[in-house]
């Protein structure tokens, strides 16, 4: 993956509601945080993740009311594999909506630098963008 | 109490917001989910989309508020419509403008505003995305950016007549 500067990076939010996720779009690019491209599904990510590099994401396996559900990480599992356009290694924060320790290993075994738990709050979501920025910087450094 | 000033330009004003056809019309799901969202977001018990009517603000969201309006001359929105940008009161009751103000001193008991204009695209601000709080608060510039998309994509939504389908 190619370097780039701290505030052009681009990075990947997945998430199913509109409003959030386009007000940490637009509060990313005017905090200089970087690009964060909006992805409403998980086929909208699969797709965008085959074109694009990105320095980092954030997605949402929320399982909503749903109790028997089963959390899709095939997301974390393609980017984990290499089988995106992104470096494998790349930060990577999942929202969900309760942490089962069953789900903890699962996400401790792709690596996720991040768990975001409900209510998701943009403010919490940008934090993790930012970090994703330090981290860039940090390999940038070295 | 400094009652909220009524610019010289304000029957132009109105009459864009009457335009818009939109006061006193039932509750949409496009905008209770903007009142909604701001006030888990920002965690405040309050959160309104306030419209600045003649003599009224007239709320057309709200999220912690019983009554569908209130009087123009103690409302916080109607200070906020004449500021350039976001307008901030951390604690109502240290302000000489609001200390003695009624929905200060009882019922909503605001303590805590923060109100984002809402420009038209003729020009002119029909009303403000309010947050209230019954107790002192701040915004940093993290939040402060935030409460601006939101608006941002609430002056959007307004800019559009019809309730567009949602997914």
């Amino acid at each position: 993956m190619s370097e780039a500067p701290v505030g052009n990076l681009n990075m990947l939010l997945v998430e199913e509601q509109t409003l959030l996720r386009k007000t940490v779009s637009l509060t990313a690019r005017s905090l200089g945080l970087g690009t964060v491209h909006e992805a409403a599904s998980m086929q909208a990510a699969e797709r965008m993740l085959g074109e694009r590099a990105f320095h980092g994401a954030v997605i949402s396996i929320d399982c909503g009311a749903d109790e028997n559900c089963h959390y899709n990480l095939a997301l974390l599992d393609k980017v984990r594999n290499g089988l995106s356009a992104s470096a494998a290694t790349i930060p990577i924060a999942v929202m969900v909506d309760q942490a089962t320790a069953d789900l903890m290993r699962e996400l401790r075994e792709r690596h996720v630098n991040r768990v975001i738990l409900k209510p998701f709050r943009a403010k919490i979501l940008l934090e993790a963008f930012e970090s994703f920025g330090t981290v860039a910087a940090q390999k940038q450094a070295t | 109490m400094l009652a909220a000033p009524i610019p010289a330009y304000d029957s132009e004003r109105l009459a864009a917001l009457r335009a818009m056809l939109i006061l006193d019309t039932p509750p949409e799901e496009r905008f209770d989910k903007v009142a909604q969202f701001a006030a888990q977001e920002f965690d405040v018990p309050i959160a309104l989309i306030s419209l600045i009517d003649e003599n009224r603000q007239w709320f057309k969201a709200r999220v912690g508020l019983d009554v569908c309006e209130m009087g123009r001359n103690a409302s916080f929105c109607g200070h906020a419509i004449l500021q350039p940008d976001i307008f901030v009161i951390h604690d109502a009751r240290a302000d000489e403008r609001f200390a003695d103000n009624p929905i200060v001193t009882g019922a909503p008991y605001v303590i805590f505003y923060a109100g984002a204009p809402l420009p038209m695209p003729s020009g002119y601000v029909i009303g403000t995305l309010c947050l209230i709080d019954h107790k002192p608060r701040t915004l940093d510039t993290t939040e402060l950016a935030i409460f601006s998309s939101l608006r941002d994509l609430l002056v959007e939504e307004l800019s559009n007549p019809a309730e567009a389908p949602h997914e």
